[in-house]
């Protein structure tokens, strides 16, 4: 590929340990700065170079197909290893994207949301759960995964809890977090001690080839799975284990929830791929019997009564949050139904939800910003007064319910087609019924808007006060993109089918 | 047109309904005389008695069972529309609540329901 | 370039508006939006009558990812569901001329062009799309009523997006069983899919229990809204049940007791609006039920039944809907004597109410009439048990002399004086119910006007006579009948007197009990999350507690299911996948 050529040959080399190590290291030399902007700058110009390497890694895989790095030339099992392939690669590429965007807005957001004298901590920590959450996908080494799980977890806590400059209740959220985090992780390196016992190796190409000879293990490789299994699963929110999510999305700062609503639970989930399919393999008789019944059900019945919950919420932040949980259904969904197509269809629906909540969270911010709302009542008049935001957060929100021409039609007639294959038209109808609650809440939120009036200011209607620029640039862009994947301009849609493709086609074993 | 030729012989409170109506209506105004809606039964009953002679002499070409009965149809119209009204007493007894019930009240929104604030307004609403 | 000719008129509303959306405000802007609403359809009409010939015409082909979807198919059935479609719109329009809003323009025809283009679709997944199309389109129309039509509206749209997916299931497993074939020609129950369709179309045309959306949403619609909104929706399900579904047997009960069961709600109704969206019901049951006998005498009357249906029902609407906007209430108990003010809406409500209730000389006479013998002649042919049917017909037409044709306008225009004296309707309404009148009269008068309408009707049916000296005599016995009883009774004082209430339906199970039920488990959810907190409480040591005070200022509301609730769930799933691990094969 010609873009390749452009970049230089240590970056591509070097890569896949350059987008963990720069973060980390920056972030610890971050938390010293003296000044915000510094900070600022700092994090910016990191993420944008973790965001190029990210990118000529991926066209790297693409036209070169997967590479393994050793730390320090030392070969796996006993060395550590970074592994670079179809699955791993779009999902650090989206990460770091989704960070610099982020970082863009958090130019005027951390002044409003975050005490002064944290905002220097808060980039710091900000450095730090990118460097955790980076190094979750690119490692092949299990154990490696759980260090890099709780970097980026403890730094979420603090990151979280600092949303209490604005509202106190994001003290509760990150206790609750904080626990949930803390049990999830403690379940997951549980899991990986059966696995060691079993597997007696930490490396995961290692661990899956002795479990193939194994033919599956012991009742301890089972436990192990379990754990693995709920630990992850209490990461990624999945439905019944969700319920640190809508507050800690609710109450984090702006930029952290945003951050947090595309990548954190998206690299959960991309490990709970890597495990059930890679790590272990859907023809083990335990696999196949949880993603079949464990997944889809939790899959399911997430969907359907967190798009409900989203309903009934009275704040839009939860709204959103609800709705992310009911959208990790989907995912899950896809990946249950255990084929080639519906683990593509869940692997787009990961790619594009991250952008399309992204999006949402991002004016959502926007109209606090300048308006200090969140509650859906309040969001009356809002296309009168800020037209730009709503205008973004419109396109989002359709995108979300899977209006044709928008991302989340196509990961949504995907999926729906995935499943109909299979013969499961009750999935089908299942995925129709939530599109249908996701009218309703998004719905509710853009009738208010639209069709409201604003609301009076000393007799006068409020008067137009639009976000700043640095805000709007990064909602625009990710309500555009989402756009632009779902219309295939510029040819991205068919890029990103062709990712969530070769990702499926290298966990179904077809090669790639 | 009636102004010009207004009998002498109306009470005021007749010749003020006549100022309050609408002119077209002025010539109609005896449908609200008492002794007119007193005596109006009289003319669908005996047009049902018409009706009935009549069906006797012209009896149905596809009769019915039924249609052995003279004045079949007026026996079935009489009998189902007095059910029917005498149904009403049981059926608002078990039925009936009051209009708050569901707890969606409030008035139909007067911009767009009625004419009275629409003229103030004038304009462009929610335009 | 596009060949005009392949085009679905229906699109030209749709067009239209999405136009009327983006013109501007102001009086040019405003007069902008009317000449399109009033033009549309028209142009739309001239476009039907350019494409229809004798024969089927099936057009507007288009292949997307190897299924091909016509979009477009006029035959004689079709046909007349485009044209009345067309007049009811530019009728609407005219009535709606005072009101200046753009969502109701736009909405109006968009509403109209997807009603106008479903019915002239080819195959059932261009018609689920304006099928939707018209659902989505139409909630605004409801919303636009005002802040208590919110919920209304919610609960309708809720109602018909399902209905809408019902119909894409049905159609997805209909065309599976047959080979891929999308085309929307007779379905019947002996498919799969079969019953998912009518059930979609049930919805839609108000089977009983599935019919409170109607009595929910019209009568809390805004005025022009209501009268919009009863021309097209049901009667776009009336043609996919003709279309879909003739000679069905069960539609022939569905129906009997579609025309029986509202004559009791609307009899003890206060608001007229809603008496009237009872009425419509009752008037689509007559229609259900002779698409279920469906020789061709029945399908006649159905078609005929159906054009002058939607005139005067909507002239019936734009009576009541005109003493609205005058008065501010469609309460009966509100209203009354209003024919000194208000004579000339009074005379085209009488005419309205006349047609409803089949007066000679007056609409439904020449159409309704057609069903009941269809009914009686199957009856006496073989099927005695159809008797009951008739009888049940027969009953329900004097129910609708009771709520249409004596109702209606006795309690708004006459009986009691109520005192008020407002002004005669805006002329533009009393235009449009004037041209309404005026097409209730034509098209049953007997020399020339009911030709015409015959003329429409898909089989041939020089052999039926509407005016025969016993069909008179007959009809006559019962309206005379139903309105000595209506003396009759008033005179014993055993009518009953209007009252403001509620009357509950079957929407009660969903308004109250389902709501009731979701609240219960609300509140026990909430429940469970504070006494597993409180068992956590106990359990956790005094350093958990003390971080748990640290963590949790004063004030600081949890809302969230707290964790200990969440820990416990945790191990709960825990348990159930080694559960399933284990022992599940």
């Amino acid at each position: 590929m010609e873009i390749l050529s452009l970049f230089p040959a240590w970056l591509l080399e070097q890569g896949p340990a350059f987008v963990i190590v720069l973060p980390l290291l920056m972030g610890a030399i971050t938390a010293i700065l003296p000044s915000r902007t510094l900070a600022w700058w700092t994090a910016l110009v990191v993420t944008l170079l973790c965001t190029v390497t990210a990118f000529a890694l991926l066209l790297q895989v693409y036209s070169e197909g997967a590479s393994l790095y050793t730390m320090g030339g030392w070969d796996p099992p006993h060395g550590i290893s970074l592994v670079i392939d179809a699955l791993s690669a779009p999902v650090l590429f989206l990460i770091a994207a989704m960070a610099v965007v982020t970082v863009i807005y958090a130019m005027p957001a951390t002044i409003a949301e975050v005490e002064p004298k944290k905002r220097a901590p808060f980039y710091a920590a900000f450095l730090l759960c990118f460097a955790g959450l980076m190094g979750m996908v690119v490692t092949g080494d299990a154990f490696n995964v759980f260090v890099f799980l709780e970097v980026s977890s403890i730094s979420t806590y603090a990151l979280v809890a600092m949303g209490a400059a604005r509202d106190r209740r994001a003290l509760t959220a990150a206790y609750n977090y904080l626990i949930m985090g803390s049990i999830g992780a403690t379940f997951f390196v549980i899991g990986l001690g059966f696995m060691f016992m079993e597997t007696g190796t930490l490396n995961m190409a290692d661990m899956s080839r002795i479990l193939a000879d194994l033919d599956g293990g012991s009742r301890v490789a089972k436990v192990g799975f379990g754990f693995i299994i709920i630990g992850l699963g209490l990461k990624l929110a999945m439905f019944p284990l969700h319920t640190w999510l809508p507050g800690a999305y609710a109450y984090a700062p702006t930029k952290v929830t945003v951050f947090l609503a595309s990548t954190a639970t998206k690299a959960a989930l991309y490990l709970l791929l890597r495990f059930t399919f890679t790590v272990f393999d859907p023809s083990f008789d335990y696999v196949a019997v949880v993603l079949k019944y464990i997944l889809i059900g939790v899959g399911v019945v997430g969907m359907v009564f967190a798009s409900l919950q989203a309903i009934f919420q009275t704040d839009a932040r939860r709204t959103l949050a609800y709705s992310s949980v009911a959208q990790v259904g989907y995912m899950l969904l896809g990946v249950g139904l255990a084929t080639a197509a519906g683990i593509a269809a869940g692997y787009l629906h990961l790619l594009n939800h991250a952008i399309i909540k992204g999006g949402l969270f991002l004016a959502m911010g926007a109209f606090w910003y300048r308006f200090g709302i969140t509650r859906i009542q309040d969001f009356s008049g809002l296309s009168k007064t800020m037209p730009w935001t709503m205008g973004a957060f419109m396109l989002s929100g359709l995108s979300l319910i899977g209006v044709p021409f928008t991302a989340g039609f196509v990961s949504k007639v995907n999926l729906t087609i995935a499943a109909a294959d299979k013969g499961w038209w009750w999935a089908v109808g299942v995925i129709v019924v939530t599109s249908v609650l996701a009218i309703i809440y998004i719905g509710r939120i853009l009738l208010a808007a639209y069709f409201g009036s604003p609301p009076l200011i000393d007799g006068q209607p409020a008067k137009k006060n639009e976000a700043p620029l640095m805000m709007l640039i990064p909602m625009w862009f990710l309500a555009v993109l989402s756009i632009a994947v779902g219309s295939n301009i510029l040819g991205l849609g068919d890029d990103f089918v062709m990712a969530s493709e070769r990702a499926a086609a290298l966990l179904t074993g077809q090669g790639g | 047109m009636t102004e010009n030729n207004t009998p002498d012989t109306l009470t005021k409170k007749e010749l003020e309904e006549r100022q309050n109506a609408h002119p077209f209506a002025v010539p109609f105004l005896w449908l609200g005389n008492q002794k007119v809606i007193d005596n109006f039964i009289w003319f669908p009953v005996l047009g049902m008695i018409a009706m009935i002679a009549l069906g006797i002499v012209y009896p149905q070409k596809h009769p019915a069972p039924w249609d052995v009965v003279p004045g079949s149809w007026a026996i079935i119209g009489f009998a189902a529309y007095t059910f029917i009204v005498l149904c009403a007493k049981p059926l608002t007894a078990l039925l009936a609540r009051d209009e708050d019930y569901y707890g969606e009240g409030g008035l139909p929104d007067p911009e767009y329901s009625t004419e009275h604030t629409a003229h103030e307004h004038g304009g462009d609403h929610h335009d | 370039m596009i060949d005009i000719f392949q085009v679905n008129p229906g699109l030209w509303l749709i067009l239209a508006g999405v136009i009327c959306a983006f013109v501007p405000k102001g009086d040019l802007g405003g007069w902008a939006r009317k000449a399109l609403v009033i033009g549309a359809p028209i142009f739309a009409g001239i476009m039907i009558t350019q494409i229809y010939t004798s024969q089927e015409v099936l057009a507007g082909k288009i292949n997307i990812g190897g299924l091909e979807l016509t979009t477009l198919r006029i035959d004689n059935l079709s046909m007349v569901w485009g044209y009345l479609f067309c007049l009811i719109g530019v009728l609407n329009g005219i009535f709606g001329l005072h009101e200046k809003c753009r969502i109701t323009d736009s909405s109006a025809l968009i509403y109209a062009g997807a009603a106008i283009a479903g019915v002239l679709s080819g195959d059932l997944l261009t018609l689920f799309l304006f099928w939707e199309l018209t659902a989505i389109s139409s909630v605004f129309l409801i919303w636009k009523g005002g802040e208590h039509a919110y919920a209304a509206g919610i609960r309708y749209l809720a109602l018909h997006v399902l209905s809408g997916v019902l119909l894409l299931a049905g159609a997805i497993m209909y065309a599976n069983a047959n080979g891929g074939d999308y085309m929307f020609n007779n379905i019947g129950l002996d498919v799969p899919g079969g019953w998912l369709i009518l059930l979609a179309i049930g919805i839609k045309c108000g089977f009983p229990f599935l019919h409170m959306w109607m009595q929910d949403a019209y009568p809390k619609a805004s005025i022009t809204g209501t009268v919009i909104l009863s021309a097209f929706t049901t009667k776009m399900a009336i043609y996919a049940l003709a279309r879909g579904y003739v000679g069905t047997d069960i539609l022939i009960y569905i129906g009997a007791v579609m025309t029986c069961f509202p004559v009791f709600f609307a009899l003890i109704e206060n608001d007229l609006r809603r008496v009237l969206s009872f009425s419509l019901n009752n008037q689509l049951g007559f229609m259900v039920c002779g698409i279920g006998i469906g020789t061709e005498l029945a399908l006649n009357g159905v078609v005929g039944q159906v054009f002058v249906h939607v005139i005067f029902k909507s002239l019936l609407f734009m009576s009541i809907g005109a003493v609205m906007y005058r008065v501010g209430t469609a309460k009966a108990s509100e209203l009354g004597g209003l024919f000194r003010s208000m004579p000339f809406t009074a005379i085209f409500c009488l005419i309205g109410a006349g047609s409803i209730a089949a007066f000679p000389l007056l609409a439904a006479f020449v159409t309704k009439a057609m069903i009941i013998s269809a009914v009686i002649y199957e009856a006496s042919h073989g099927h005695p048990g159809l008797y009951v049917i008739a009888g049940m017909l027969l009953f329900a037409s004097a129910g609708v002399m009771e709520h249409s044709g004596i109702k209606v306008p006795y309690f708004t225009f006459f009986s009691h004086d109520s005192g008020r004296r407002v002004k005669e309707a805006p002329w533009n309404m009393l235009v449009a119910m004037g041209l309404a009148s005026a097409l209730c009269i034509f098209l049953a008068f007997p020399w020339g006007g009911y030709q015409m309408l015959y003329s429409l009707m898909p089989y041939d049916s020089s052999g039926y006579t509407p005016y025969t000296v016993d069909h008179v005599v007959f009809q006559l016995q019962l309206l005379f009948a139903a309105i000595s009883a209506f003396c009759v009774l008033k005179k014993l004082k055993l009518y009953p007197a209007e009252k403001r209430a509620e009357i509950l339906d079957f929407d009660w199970t969903y308004r109250k009990l389902g709501l009731g039920i979701v609240r219960w488990i609300g509140a026990m959810w909430t429940r469970l999350g504070i006494s597993m907190t409180r068992l956590r409480d106990r359990a956790i040591s005094g350093t958990g507690r003390r971080l748990y005070q640290m963590f949790s200022p004063a004030g600081a509301m949890s809302e969230d299911a707290p964790s200990g609730l969440a820990a416990v769930l945790t191990a709960a799933m825990l348990i159930l996948v080694l559960i399933f691990v284990y022992f599940v094969r």
